[in-house]
């Protein structure tokens, strides 16, 4: 062990590697180092020493979704991004920002407001660093209109479980030269790669915005008024609907519009008077604004059982029903938030008894059917043990695991945390 | 075996070399549509020319898949870089005619189709023995299912396209004009629409008047080689083609009035069909720049009888010669465009060829049918109360196509439904009445 | 084999005559030939996944096609190799236009996506030049472009989930109708891969609604520099064209000689400038493109008045390729991208380059993105062949040179694979060529293609275990 952490503390530099402390744990499991790499050499050479160590790593951003997915088998040592935090090149011309994974999304998102642009990212986990959200590929209310991580994310640079650094894409929008690794590794949990690296593509920011506000009595009618709002030429930046315990049967949908400001409201009065004939609707401008686009789109809370469910969006009513109902038949709290215009929503049920939680998922799994996602994001030690985290992937789990195999054969990299034990 | 290319006219290699492979055509193709195969596809014949030119020999492989071209130059109007396919396809035709072998099925059956087409005395004997084999209850025989199924292919698709025998309209040697003369036309009275459909070409011949033409139907006409030229059979057709020219050179007309699409291409193209006769190259090109399509010269001199009003709904189907081959799409549906009342309705697919093609359906009755087949559907699935078309060989191959859908639709030549409405007569489109075509 | 291949398909889904082969032994970039041991032109999916494993258990390597229109010799065959075509598997089997998704066979043209959905007011967006005959199965191995790419993205974004039969014909579903499927995302790993890692059988694609407007302007100016500047201008003030071209004063010479688009006269470079969205919206940043574009000094400004109008401004563009051939015996398309701020500098290393090779270059591109269409002009007959190909070589490496890429939209296929190595390190093609040492460790699917030579896929790569035939000189491991 010693040794271990002398190699690291030689490779990062004394300061930047330590013995791993309580608040180090990956959802509950252990590490015994953490070292923070101040650059894609260092990354590498901290992994080359994992790799013939045989050690595992976990690589660790802003920590902020370490509690997502599977816990990791083994965890020896955690490599924090903390230290990769430079925006490196935002050429504002071109709508292209290069910046190191470690950035946080708000520093970045700060950086790139003077030049009245934005990455078009809004995943609602406050603190996120980019390399993290785009490993988790996390999403919010703007995928609507601008997709997620996964659509934005034109160039990466990985450090590989050998210590191969490995670049791919590039700095342009246009690209298709050779595979498309950017996809590969957006939401691959730290199963194939450290990301140390990202290039994003940018969008102006919106001038002006207006919201819309409808009030459903029935998750049929939201469903209904869902379907008549995309349906219409309208482009809404978001369309976030929320259900809670307290809301009885009832929905809230939330439709922001934003551009120019005179096209804003043209489109907002649109919507409401569409949304009028479903329920009640009301247009919401600044300064009140902010306000209730917070009520619609915060965190999703702590504790209980944190999902993501995601399916057609024609079966947005059917998965609210679904949540709805498991949460009556055990007596649970529940809030449900998300892309209504998506079918990708964030439910998060509690209740004092957590026994009875570990029943959930595989209750709404059975609801849903196989052509829905129930994925569980946050949940108790003993939950996740019970009940497989993320769900059958179908058949191609078989070429998933090859591919982990051929890019990290020795199994370092967040051994366990994704799909199928990967 | 023979390299592919005699040095009489071969596919010209500067046409063949326009072609970029870009694939435009290939979606334009009927044979691309149903078969999915490069060889069978414009690009694939231009390709194949090429081999022939680099010395490929005229296998039997190279001439089916010729042979299987329709000829519907659907490829021309798709190109981006200006292919002269029909130029190519013409040169490549008369080679595979002159030294491809075929086998004595094959050849006995052209011959016996080429002995009579061409003929328009021989058709009207034919159309005489047709008339009594339908008095004598034989042609319903013949062509109900059982014993069509026993016949080889061929003859029971010459069977299904038999135009129904009807009494010939007698047509005038010259028709004066209505009112003022405008102008002076000649009137092509053609082969298979003289005996078939001789009531088209009174009808054309009325509408002319109508519109202040003097129409002479030059005696003595023959044929005008345009299936000959079409089938690559050359001598064929220049021996045709010079016939004709002197049968209307006697006198002179401001144009030469074609009411069949096929025919037209073929005679607008005599300058250079003619082009190595010294006798004939100037003479023939000074007679194509007078042919005009009929739809093509009722707009040229403009409307001037008025029309009355047709309240019904036509599907106007374009013959492949017609706009692929002249480029005339326009004008018919200006013509029909213009009677009140009357609603034009358009057809999906409109641009692919309903399989007529010459005598493509006769030797290719397979396909030729599955063409047929996708076209009727079409034009069933228009709503359309009656179908229009400027080509009889179009006109049978719909209609045959139509009564297998066990649909059917009246069938109208477009100088039919401009003759009705000048003469205030209305168009049978109720099935039960229907005039069959 | 083709007795085999006979029993899967029947005798007509077997092409084996010589001449007929022949016809299939390029795409549509004709200078890389090669002339397929058999052709085989499946139906269903049963077959695709037989002639597959056939192809699979007897080591043949097999590269599958769909029009033939791509233009990187990506469809190129293997000599001597099975070359699979799906143009008769066209079928469109699915159409769900409440909840935005299309289902169909590979062999279903683009354009075909649109038709289906279009009376209902959607469409599919990826709109390649090349829409009306170009197969879908195609434009998801290259991950295909188009004018509207700016905006609306290209097919990765377009495809929500993929039936792939892999190189050992197992079947895999990737993604599907619901969004973020857990797992690897294999679907946009597998769109791009120029059919090395699969062929797909069944494709769901997304389709968007009609925007509410449509504005077209064509904007002229003196030069390509002043026309650029006016790019500048409308991104800087924060709008985002559904699409913006520009066209060079050669190409607008060729252009107007072939297609009559009415194009002005005598301009140094044109721009295409289309908006689409939500009416008030579209209203207000059309005026300010207007705007941007007069103060930047044009010397004309037309607007569509409608879509017979905004066809024709098009027209010109999207028949500018073939417009060459009026001007030019041969041409050589090249696709390269470079940063859009980057344009001014390009275009005259371009115009430097021509004019030392003795060659004209005439500029087509989409310039919201950077894409570029260098048309080098040449005669074959002079002997210019070799110029204009080292000419098309060098302008490549400007692009690399600037920060760009090697290819936008046409791919890498056989043609570009040499350049691979100047855009991508040997690292970077290791970590492609794990990805698909994943999917065909047999390396019998389209090879040859993307990657600059054969590469092994051992057993362990990576530095540190040489493979064995690595050790015999006979392979290299990357």
């Amino acid at each position: 062990m010693p040794d271990t952490l002398a190699a690291l503390r030689a490779v990062v530099g004394p300061p930047h590697a330590w013995l791993a402390a309580a608040g180090d744990a990956v959802d509950g499991v252990a590490p015994r180092f953490v070292a923070a790499p101040g650059s894609a050499e260092e990354v590498a050479s901290t992994l080359r020493l994992a790799d013939e160590a045989g050690l595992t790593v976990v690589p660790r951003g802003a920590g902020t979704k370490l509690a997502w997915g599977a816990p990791p088998t083994r965890a020896d040592i955690v490599v924090s991004t903390r230290r990769l935090d430079a925006v490196l090149e935002h050429a504002a011309g071109d709508l292209v920002v290069r910046a190191q994974a470690g950035v946080p999304l708000e520093a970045l998102q700060a950086q790139l407001a003077p030049a009245s642009q934005w990455l078009a990212l809004d995943p609602p986990e406050p603190g996120a660093s980019l390399g993290g959200v785009v490993a988790t590929a996390a999403s919010g209310p703007r995928r609507q209109r601008y997709g997620t991580a996964r659509d934005l994310l034109i160039g990466v640079s990985v450090v590989l479980a050998d210590g191969t650094l490995a670049k791919a894409g590039g700095k342009v929008v246009k690209n298709v030269a050779g595979y498309d690794l950017c996809k590969l590794f957006t939401g691959s949990f730290g199963t194939l790669g450290v990301i140390v690296e990202t290039t994003f593509r940018l969008h102006p920011r919106p001038v002006g915005r207006c919201l819309v506000v409808a009030d459903l009595d029935t998750s049929r009618a939201l469903g209904e008024a869902v379907r008549s709002l995309l349906q219409t030429a309208l482009v809404p930046s978001a369309l976030e609907l929320l259900a809670t315990t307290e809301s009885g049967a009832a929905g809230r949908l939330a439709v922001l519009f934003e551009g120019v400001p005179a096209g804003a409201v043209a489109q907002a009065q649109s919507a409401e008077r569409l949304l009028a004939r479903h329920g009640r609707s009301r247009i919401v401008q600044e300064p009140s604004l902010d306000a209730e686009w917070r009520v619609m789109t915060e965190a999703i809370g702590d504790g209980g059982v944190r999902l993501k469910l995601s399916g057609i969006v024609g079966r947005v009513p059917e998965m609210i029903d679904a949540v709805r109902a498991v949460a009556r038949q055990h007596d649970l709290r529940f809030r449900i938030a998300g892309q209504a215009g998506l079918g990708v929503l964030g439910a998060r049920l509690e209740s004092p008894d957590e026994a009875v939680l570990s029943e959930v998922v595989p209750e709404l799994r059975r609801r849903l059917g196989p052509r829905a996602h129930v994925v569980i994001r946050h949940a108790p030690p003993r939950v996740k043990r019970a009940v497989d985290v993320w769900g059958d992937p179908g058949d191609a789990l078989p070429l998933m695991t090859r591919v982990k195999q051929r890019f990290d054969p020795h199994g370092t990299l967040s051994p366990g945390r994704f799909v199928g034990g990967l | 075996m023979a390299p592919a290319f005699d040095a009489h006219h071969p596919p010209d290699p500067h046409l063949i070399d326009d072609c970029v492979h870009c694939g435009f055509c290939l979606p334009a193709c009927p044979t691309y549509l149903l078969w999915g195969e490069e060889m069978d596809s414009p690009r694939g014949r231009i390709h194949l020319m090429k081999q022939g030119h680099e010395g490929a020999p005229l296998s039997a492989v190279f001439a089916r898949h010729f042979d299987l071209c329709l000829g519907c130059l659907g490829c021309v109007t798709a190109c981006p870089s200006g292919v002269r396919y029909g130029q190519l396809l013409e040169a490549t035709r008369q080679q595979v005619e002159r030294r491809h072998p075929r086998s004595l099925a094959d050849r006995g059956f052209r011959w016996a189709l080429f002995s009579v087409l061409p003929y328009p005395g021989r058709l009207r004997w034919a159309r005489a023995a047709l008339r009594a084999c339908a008095r004598l209850g034989l042609l319903a025989l013949a062509r109900s299912r059982g014993l069509a199924r026993l016949l080889p292919a061929r003859a029971s698709a010459l069977l299904a396209l038999l135009p129904e025998p009807r009494r010939p309209e007698p047509l005038a040697t010259s028709v004066p004009a209505a009112g003022p003369e405008r102008h002076r036309v000649a009137l092509l009275s053609g082969c298979v629409q003289q005996a078939f459909f001789s009531h088209v070409n009174a009808a054309t011949a009325r509408v002319l008047a109508a519109e202040g033409c003097a129409v002479a139907v030059p005696a003595r006409q023959g044929c005008c080689g345009a299936l000959s030229l079409h089938a690559g059979r050359e001598a064929e057709a220049q021996a045709l083609a010079r016939r004709l020219i002197e049968a209307f050179e006697a006198q002179e007309y401001d144009a030469v009035v074609v009411n069949s699409a096929g025919c037209g291409s073929a005679m607008k193209d005599y300058g250079r069909l003619l082009g190595d006769d010294p006798e004939y190259a100037a003479r023939s090109a000074r007679f194509a720049a007078k042919v005009r399509d009929l739809a093509e010269w009722l707009v040229e001199i403009g409307p001037r009888a008025p029309r009355r009003p047709l309240p019904i709904s036509v599907a106007y189907h374009d013959a492949c010669h017609l706009s692929h081959g002249q480029g005339i799409r326009r004008q018919p549906r200006e013509l029909l465009g213009a009677i009140p009342e009357l609603e034009l309705r358009e057809v999906s697919e409109a641009e692919i060829c309903c399989g007529s093609a010459g005598i493509f359906n006769l030797v290719e009755p397979q396909a030729g049918r599955e063409l047929g087949d996708r076209k009727a559907a079409h034009l069933l699935a228009s709503g359309a109360q009656a179908i229009i078309s400027a080509n009889p060989g179009c006109l049978l191959q719909v209609r045959a196509g139509l009564e297998r859908a066990v649909g059917s639709l009246p069938l109208f030549h477009l100088a039919e439904i401009l003759d009705a409405s000048i003469r205030g007569r209305p168009v049978p489109v109720s099935p039960s009445r229907a005039t069959r075509v | 084999m083709a007795r085999q291949l006979a029993a899967i398909v029947g005798q007509g889904g077997v092409v084996a005559d010589l001449e007929a082969r022949r016809t299939y032994e390029s795409d549509a970039l004709v200078r890389h030939r090669a002339i397929p041991g058999l052709v085989v032109l499946p139906e269903t999916l049963e077959q695709v996944r037989a002639i597959v494993t056939l192809c699979h258990q007897r080591g043949v390597p097999f590269v599958a096609r769909g029009a033939g229109t791509g233009l990187s010799a990506g469809a190129l065959p293997v000599e001597d190799g099975v070359l699979i075509v799906l143009s008769r598997m066209r079928r469109i089997l699915d159409v769900d236009v409440e909840n935005q998704r299309v289902v169909v066979e590979p062999g279903v043209t683009n354009l075909a996506v649109t038709h289906a959905v279009g009376g209902q007011g959607y469409y599919y967006a990826p709109d390649p030049s090349s829409q009306v005959v170009c197969t879908v199965g195609g434009n998801v191995a290259e991950n295909s472009g188009g004018a509207h790419c700016l905006k609306y993205g290209f097919t990765t974004h377009h495809v929500l989930g993929l039936e792939v039969v892999l190189p050992d014909g197992s079947l895999v579903h990737l993604g599907g109708e619901a969004l973020d499927t857990p797992g690897y995302d294999l679907v946009g790993a597998f769109v791009g891969s120029e059919g090395t890692l699969g062929i797909a059988t069944k494709i769901t694609l997304r389709i968007l609604r009609r925007p509410e407007r449509v504005e077209t302007l064509l904007a002229s100016f003196e030069s390509t520099d002043a026309a650029g500047e006016a790019v500048s201008a409308v991104i800087g003030a924060g709008i985002v064209p559904a699409a913006v071209e520009m066209m060079d004063a050669l190409s607008i010479q060729a252009t107007e000689a072939a297609v009559h688009p009415g194009y002005p006269a005598g301009a140094g470079a044109i721009l295409i400038v289309e908006l689409d969205g939500p009416a008030a919206e579209v209203a207000a940043q059309f005026e300010e493109v207007e705007r941007l574009c007069r103060a930047v000094g044009c010397r004309e400004i037309r607007i569509a008045r409608d879509d017979v109008e905004r066809a024709l401004l098009w027209k010109g563009r999207r028949s500018a390729f073939a417009a060459m051939a009026r001007v030019s015996p041969n041409y050589y398309v090249q696709d390269g991208v470079i940063p859009r701020t980057a344009l001014p500098r390009v275009l005259r290393r371009i115009a430097e380059l021509a004019a030392a090779a003795g060659l004209r270059v005439a500029n087509v591109f989409h310039a919201g993105d950077g894409n570029l269409h260098p048309l080098v002009l040449y005669d074959a007959g002079e002997g210019e062949t070799e110029r204009a190909e080292e000419l098309a070589g060098r302008i490549l490496e400007i692009c690399l040179e600037h920060g760009g890429s090697i290819t936008g939209e046409h791919g890498v296929g056989a043609d570009k694979k040499a350049a691979m190595p100047k855009m991508f390190l040997a690292a970077d093609l290791h970590a492609m060529n794990l990805l698909r040492c994943a999917f065909d460790p047999a390396g019998l699917c389209n090879p040859g293609k993307l990657f600059p030579t054969p590469r092994l896929c051992g057993e362990r790569p990576g530095p540190g275990r040489p493979h064995p035939l690595e050790q015999a000189g006979l392979g290299s491991v990357f």
